[in-house]
């Protein structure tokens, strides 16, 4: 929203003031000032200027070449326009005149000739549209005079309200809302510009009566016929500030409604009187089904959500919104009924929403407007008209149906209070001073204020002593208040274990196992679950999706994992990464119950060309991650069915832990790779975090260190080519649960001398006594004993 | 016999001077004082002499013996220094090289910079006392909305702004709803902090995201005031940037905050002098905070009149951005490892 300071003026007095002061005070105070604009700055160095003399250019045909003298200087310039002569009286732009971001004149030579300087046309000067030609003035224009003197309206600065700061305060939408803050932030009187008094002028010699049939919907209603009307354009100081605050000048009527708007804040609107049919105005709401027709041209079926004015014959205005197209004023127009009216700001901003009509009456109204400026935006209206048109006459009353009196809000607190939440000593003078340069009214009993809001403070925004502390705080300025340690206990805060867990799997995973951690999206899409095999419809949607990509919430992190390795290898041969982040887990997807929140943690380990298989890598990460949290009652299963379609049944391992599933560590399935065209080989695994963190773990505790000899026995079997190594260490170990101390694999061989289909597994069994060294024969015995315990599996030594 | 020994001697040290290796040594040390060594064994004979004979020529063996021990000792100490030295040049490698492919370890992980910002925030809160919180990303309409104080026809509410879920819950739009939960579970005076990713319906470009990440901070007790949360948040910006930051506190309408704020900081490209980040203004928008609505204390169950608090919320985002000059927001959730690996 644009502010002209023009306007402001009006209402109070900013002589020694700069604009970028007030802008300063307000953006502190009251609002965000987004921008600071000089209107036609260039009309100070415009001056009007006498054509002398016109030249042909000795090298153009189309151009002239004008002798002219500009009260202070003569100089001579070039001219390309068609329509001057000798003697005319013209704009000359002098010579660093900014007549556009894009343009400031410069003297230059025009096909060799010197010109300091340029004659404007009325729309290079932002005057008008014309361009047909330069802008002649009327002959007893004086000479060498900047346009600034000749169009004093024309000259402004505005400024550039950021319309999101004022939401919260229906008063601020409009000049005099400001006015009355830079008159509180300065120390000024404030003027308000609407004189009331001129509403006893009016005679009721005319019918026109209100109803409103949805008081809840349209709390007040205000009308009034004025006759003697003539349609024409706007004279030049309302030309001026309709279009300093951005809005483009139509006519009298339609400009003084908008200025009213602009100026105090109540969205005006004037019907055509001989369009309407009958004397009534109807407020209601519409029926479902009917149709409207707005002065835009669209075509409307309304709801029984809008509310319309309407007369004997149907809707005249969406209420509110905007004005119907049958009952618009036009040129022929000389009799109006003004309109000045309040509505639910729920009803409108759903009816604009609704229609896509977000329009200046709509964004105001939706604020929740105060319903006491209704007569005197009408009375504004008319003083405004009759200045225009001097024989236009009212010729009713203030039609006012007001079914429902709007109150100001009384509000109990004390100075000790507001003082109390400022944290800062601020004298009772200066309370109450503050409060009534506000416009509300103090009664201030010995530090107990008896506060009464005004009605434009009443609506929403002003109701409990916590606005009051924000009212005095904005004013004294937050920079004047001394910050102040609080006084709290010192006291250690509660730990929170789970993030503390996050953390630590986070920091193992990067720092010991190198894989980077990922960020992806909460939401998952149809396409990469189908080419997962995973598209059960289980994913709770999302109502209002921004795209199909992202239309649902993750089960699983998992495909945008597999997304991240199909970007990232056109960029690397080799990568490792994790997330760590929630999935959301519904058994019913539209029971209102929210969602199970899950914590997943899900890596991957990715190769072009791997030496070895990378399942080994990625089983490496996790069970060292498993170790480093000393996480009891793990088992890693091998597992080739009931896996998800994603995991290669041949390379995957199912983490259990406390006898629950966990997780896995797989593969991608080679069928998977060709879907996402990934190049190379990827390892994953995907662990539950809540149960990595639920379980037990293991307690440090020291145990004596062994006395006597370990004793190594190492030997080679000849396995089939799908038996477990796992197991044949099981075996080994459980030959003599006393005396075996490990039995771990040292290496598995295939090849030449091994027959086809079987594998070649050595393994080192360590033998060892607590409390003596063995014996020879001790161990010989031990020694047969695993020989003979494999054996009997079917293990036979090579 | 003398004769014998001497030239045992003299034999014996020569073999010594000529050996080159530790074996060889070795094998001298054997033939001459082993068991069954040539001085062990004349050594051993000495029984069978004449007394005075024995003393003489024991005498002499000894010292013989001491002769060739030191010198094997020299010639040993000799032939070791050799032995590293040679192995020392056999074993030289090229340090210069990061290492063999084969050995090479992984590289070094990288923490996404969301996280990392995140752990050092939640350490400087936890240092002053803060307790941090959790809270659902899909939450219920009550505690994202209707118990900050947004009432139902609030514009907040509207559907631009909101992704809605078909059981009719919603994704947290701000992490204020941790703040809802807090209340529910803590009883004041109370200081606690709720991070976390937060989602707006909104279309994404470089400066927006529909997903991100806040931190929501409160602090109840008794007689909390403007003054105190000025103070507080010049110590906690100053903790963040690790250096004084001018602040200023402006009006900014919040439904959960009565009075509520903007906090600007002085911009930290130009120092407040007015640069193209800070469009001009030497001021950077930074978080929104004020006192906590009475409202919003009464639906946790807490008296206004007894108690008293302020809220803040922190984009995460924003922070990291600024720390690093990053100039796209799509980058945190792009997946993209080589913006990864720079933090």
């Amino acid at each position: 929203m644009w502010l002209s300071l023009n306007i402001i003026r009006d209402m109070v007095d900013l002589d020694g003031i700069a604009p970028e002061e007030i802008a300063a005070r307000l953006t502190m105070a009251t609002a965000e000032i987004d921008g600071i604009d000089a209107v036609n700055r260039h009309f100070e160095t415009v001056v009007t200027a006498k054509i002398i003399d016109v030249m042909k250019h000795p090298n153009a045909d189309k151009l002239t070449v004008c002798d002219l003298d500009a009260g202070k200087e003569k100089l001579t310039v070039v001219c390309g326009a068609p329509n001057h002569k000798k003697g005319d009286i013209v704009a000359l732009a002098t010579v660093g005149t900014k007549l556009s971001e894009e343009f400031t004149v410069t003297e230059t030579k025009v096909r060799g000739v010197n010109s300091p300087g340029m004659l404007c046309s009325e729309k290079e000067l932002g005057l008008s549209d014309d361009h047909s030609g330069i802008m002649i003035f009327p002959a007893d224009t004086p000479i060498g005079v900047p346009l600034s003197r000749l169009y004093p309206d024309r000259v402004d600065v505005r400024l550039e309200i950021d319309n999101k700061s004022i939401t919260h305060r229906p008063d601020l939408w409009c000049h005099a809302g400001f006015a009355r803050e830079i008159a509180a932030l300065f120390g000024r009187a404030f003027k308000h510009p609407v004189d009331l008094s001129i509403a006893k002028t009016f005679t009721n010699s005319e019918p026109l009566t209100v109803t409103i049939h949805a008081p809840e919907a349209a709390p007040r209603y205000c009308g009034l016929v004025v006759k003697n009307i003539r349609i024409e354009e706007s004279p030049e100081w309302l030309k001026s500030r309709v279009s300093a605050i951005g809005m483009r000048p139509i006519n009298n009527v339609v400009d003084v409604t908008n200025y009213v708007m602009a100026e105090i804040g109540e969205p005006m609107h004037a019907f055509d009187r001989k369009k309407l049919r009958g004397n009534e105005i109807i407020v209601r709401t519409a029926t479902d089904g009917e149709p409207m027709k707005t002065l835009d041209e669209q075509e409307h079926t309304l709801t029984a959500h809008d509310v319309v004015i309407a007369d004997a014959g149907g809707p005249i205005a969406l209420a509110g919104v905007m004005g119907g197209g049958d009952s618009e004023i036009d040129d022929a127009t000389t009799e109006i009924v003004l309109e000045a009216a309040n509505f639910n700001p729920v009803n409108i901003r759903r009816t604009a929403n609704r229609y896509g009509l977000r329009t200046e009456a709509a964004i105001r109204f939706e604020k929740s407007l105060d319903p006491e400026i209704c007569p005197a935006a009408i009375v504004r209206c008319y003083e405004l008209i009759k200045r225009l048109v001097p024989e236009a006459e009212a010729v009713t009353e203030i039609v006012d149906a007001y079914p429902r009196k709007h109150s100001e809000n009384r509000i109990e607190t004390s100075s000790a209070f507001i003082r109390k939440k400022l944290g800062q000593d601020i004298d009772d003078a200066r309370i109450t001073g503050i409060l009534s340069s506000l416009g509300f009214g103090v009664r201030d009993s010995g530090g107990d204020l008896d506060i009464t809001a005004p009605t434009y403070r009443s609506t929403k925004d002003v109701s409990i002593p916590d606005d009051i502390v924000e009212e005095v705080g904005r004013i004294f300025g937050y920079d004047n208040i001394t910050p102040v340690p609080p006084m709290v206990p010192c006291a250690a805060p509660a730990r929170n274990e789970f993030r503390l867990f996050e953390r630590r799997l986070k920091t193992i995973l990067s720092r010991d196992y190198g894989l980077t951690e990922v960020s992806n999206y909460s939401f998952v899409g149809e396409a990469p679950l189908a080419a997962l095999d995973l598209d059960e419809g289980l994913e709770l949607r999302l109502r209002n999706p921004l795209s199909q990509e992202q239309d649902r919430l993750r089960r699983s992190l998992v495909p945008n994992i597999v997304g991240n390795i199909a970007f990232n290898q056109r960029y690397s041969d080799a990568f490792r990464f994790f997330e760590l982040g929630r999935v959301y887990i519904k058994k019913s997807r539209t029971d209102a119950e929210l969602a199970s929140e899950q914590t997943r943690i899900t890596g991957c380990v990715y190769a072009k060309t791997p030496a070895s298989p990378l399942f080994y890598d990625a089983r490496t990460a996790l069970t060292g991650l498993i170790g480093e949290l000393r996480i009891r009652g793990v088992q890693l299963r091998p597992i080739d069915s009931g896996l998800p379609p994603y995991a290669h049944p041949g390379r995957s391992l199912e983490i259990v832990i406390e006898g629950k599933h966990a997780g896995l560590v797989f593969e991608l399935h080679p069928a998977v790779r060709q879907r996402f065209d990934i190049a190379g080989q990827a390892a994953l695994f995907d662990v539950s975090v809540d149960q990595l963190f639920a379980a037990k773990k293991l307690e440090r505790s020291f145990t004596e260190l062994r006395k006597y000899p370990d004793v190594p026995f190492e030997l080679s079997l000849i396995a089939d080519r799908f038996a477990y190594a796992e197991e044949i260490c099981a075996i080994a170990a459980k030959s003599s649960r006393e005396f075996v101390r490990d039995a771990s694999v040292v290496s598995v061989y295939s090849g030449e001398q091994i027959p086809a289909g079987k594998k070649s597994v050595s393994v080192r069994v360590v033998f060892a006594a607590q409390d003596r060294t063995l014996a020879p024969e001790e161990i010989e015995k031990l020694q047969k004993g695993v020989i003979d315990a494999l054996g009997k599996k079917g293990y036979a030594l090579r | 016999m003398k004769d014998t020994l001497e030239t045992l001697q003299t034999n014996t040290l020569a073999a010594i001077r000529s050996a080159t290796t530790a074996a060889e040594l070795e094998e001298i040390r054997i033939r001459v004082l082993g068991r069954k060594g040539e001085l062990t064994g004349i050594l051993r004979g000495l029984g069978g002499l004449a007394p005075e004979e024995r003393a003489a020529v024991g005498k002499i063996s000894n010292e013989i013996k001491a002769d060739i021990e030191t010198a094997l000792g020299a010639k040993k100490t000799d032939l070791d220094g050799a032995a590293i030295g040679a192995m020392l040049a056999e074993e030289w490698i090229d340090v210069s090289l990061a290492g063999p492919a084969s050995s090479k370890r992984p590289e070094r992980g990288h923490l996404h910079p969301i996280s990392q910002i995140q752990y050092e925030i939640e350490d400087i809160f936890t240092s002053m006392g803060f307790e941090i919180l959790d809270g659902p990303e899909v939450e219920t309409e009550y505690n994202n909305f209707e118990a900050l104080n947004i009432p139902d026809h609030h514009p907040a509410r509207d559907m631009q702004d909101t992704f809605w879920t078909e059981d009719g819950n919603l994704l947290r739009t701000h992490t204020s709803a941790i703040q809802v939960r807090g209340m529910a579970t803590h009883r004041p005076p109370f200081r606690v902090i709720g991070p976390g990713r937060v989602f707006r319906y909104e279309s994404t470009d470089a400066s927006h995201e529909n997903t991100f990440y806040q931190i929501e901070g409160m602090m109840v007790d008794r007689n909390i005031s403007v003054a105190n949360l000025i103070y507080f948040m010049k110590i906690l910006l100053k903790e963040i940037f690790r250096r004084e930051v001018t602040i200023r506190l402006r009006p900014g309408y919040f439904p959960f905050v009565e009075p509520g704020f903007e906090l600007d900081i002085h911009c930290l490209i130009c120092g407040g002098d007015g640069c193209s980040v800070c469009k001009q203004s030497g001021w950077v928008e930074l978080l929104p905070c004020g006192l906590v609505h009475p409202n919003v204390l009464r639906y946790g169950n807490i008296d206004p009149a007894e108690w008293s608090g302020f809220a803040f919320g922190l984009g995460l985002n924003r922070l990291v951005m600024m720390r690093y000059g990053i100039n796209d927001i799509r980058h945190f959730l792009s997946g993209d490892l080589r913006f990864l690996y720079q933090f």
